[in-house]
């Protein structure tokens, strides 16, 4: 069970509850679940307050779940995982704000107008609320694709400089990828200390 | 200064078994805009890693098993993702289901059939009661309890629509029996004929099949 994909594992829970085989369901589910929890706990640590962290990422993970059942998540699992995450880390400071509701991601809310989430809590600054659009404004300001891959490959996954190099051939170097990572990061910095966050989707 | 890279390289190199470094003691090496520059980087990188692989035996009696088992509930039951959303709410609370269940009660105006609310809560937290019937009079109490909106708590008990039924042989759903949950049968009152419904049946079960 372990070794199947995402997309083929929520296919195997589809068909295991649409033949009321609940049973069947548990790997599956263990699989996901294992597979993520850890990921999205660190990423809500550095938007959330502690006490609040297990809470976001236990119904994220249901929510996930649940609606891809319904046929209504966004492309990969991956990535919808991910998108209800940050949905559900802005409903939180969208409450503390009072900030009345929130519009619904397509296909999650099916149609329903209400916010989720709780009462205000105390004061929190998330490390990472400004610095992730910074960062998407810095990616999308790129011009060329093996600079992109650079980032990609090198910056936010964990290839090596010289792996990131082969991988993308056309002349790069590990000279090159740690040049274009550190303009990179001299970019992002700057936009940190500019306050711009206005870019494009990573 | 302690260089950025040389941090996100080391975070990296600590969670290469799929997310599981704590971000925080990378953060608390730097300050200011690094800071904010490191927890952009991590929560990137953190979006692309690779779903972990499964391990039996750190799975068991883990944070991720418990959620596991109510995602499990969730999808197996009728009650869209309430077994997960439920005891979570509860906790956050700080109450325990008997004082929740105390002051469903007499919001309800039931404070008479406290058990019967704590019967029809605790179907609720295991997926056994269809979303679908309880009505909005319960939810907006509920939800005054635990800090959430009525409509909300509706949308979460439609999430995932109810499957079909358990076909698995000799099938029972299996109930978990946390915080001093009632021990009769959950669904005994389906049996009983529609004349004997009374308010609160009809608040946790919608009208009566033969209405």
């Amino acid at each position: 069970m372990s070794g199947l994909a995402d997309d083929a594992l929520i296919d195997y829970l589809r068909g295991a509850r649409e033949a009321g085989r609940h049973d069947a369901m548990k790997a599956a589910i263990a699989v996901l679940v294992f597979g993520y929890h850890d990921t999205l706990m660190n990423r809500a640590r550095l938007k959330l307050p502690e006490p609040d962290v297990a809470d976001v990422v236990s119904e994220t993970l249901a929510s996930a779940i649940a609606s891809a059942f319904d046929g209504s998540s966004v492309g990969e699992f991956k990535s919808w995982l991910h998108t209800i995450l940050s949905r559900r880390i802005a409903d939180y400071h969208d409450a503390r704000t009072r900030t009345p509701r929130t519009a619904p991601l397509p296909g999650e809310h099916l149609g329903d107008e209400q916010v989720w989430g709780e009462e205000p809590s105390e004061p929190f600054e998330g490390d990472a609320l400004h610095a992730r659009g910074c960062l998407e404004t810095a990616y999308c300001e790129l011009e060329r694709d093996s600079h992109r891959a650079v980032i990609d490959l090198y910056v936010l996954r964990a290839r090596s400089a010289a792996d990131t190099a082969a991988l993308i051939g056309e002349g790069m170097t590990e000279a090159n990828v740690h040049q274009i990572a550190s303009r990179f990061q001299r970019r992002f910095k700057q936009l940190l200390e500019e306050g711009s966050d206005t870019g494009g989707e990573l | 200064m302690t260089d950025v890279m040389q941090l996100l390289s080391e975070y990296k190199e600590a969670s290469r078994e799929g997310g599981g470094a704590d971000p925080r003691p990378y953060l608390a090496r730097v300050s200011g805009t690094d800071r904010e520059l490191l927890a952009g980087l991590i929560d990137a990188y953190l979006e692309q890693a690779p779903r972990r692989e499964f391990d039996a035996e750190r799975f068991h009696g883990s944070p991720a098993a418990t959620i596991a088992e109510e995602v499990q509930r969730s999808l197996a039951g009728e009650s869209g993702i309430w077994p997960a959303l439920l005891p979570q709410l509860r906790r956050r609370a700080e109450l325990r289901r008997s004082e929740l269940v105390h002051q469903l009660a007499a919001r309800l105006g039931a404070q008479a059939q406290e058990q019967k609310v704590g019967e029809y809560y605790h179907r609720m937290e295991q997926g056994l009661l269809p979303a679908a019937g309880v009505s909005d009079t319960v939810l907006d109490a509920l939800g005054k309890i635990v800090g959430w909106t009525a409509a909300a708590l509706r949308t979460a008990g439609t999430l995932p629509t109810p499957g079909p039924p358990r076909s698995d042989a000799g099938a029972v759903f299996a109930r978990t029996h946390r915080g001093g949950a009632p021990e009769g049968p959950p669904d005994a009152r389906a049996a009983q004929p529609a004349e004997e419904w009374d308010e609160v049946d009809r608040l946790f079960r919608g009208t009566p099949p033969s209405a």
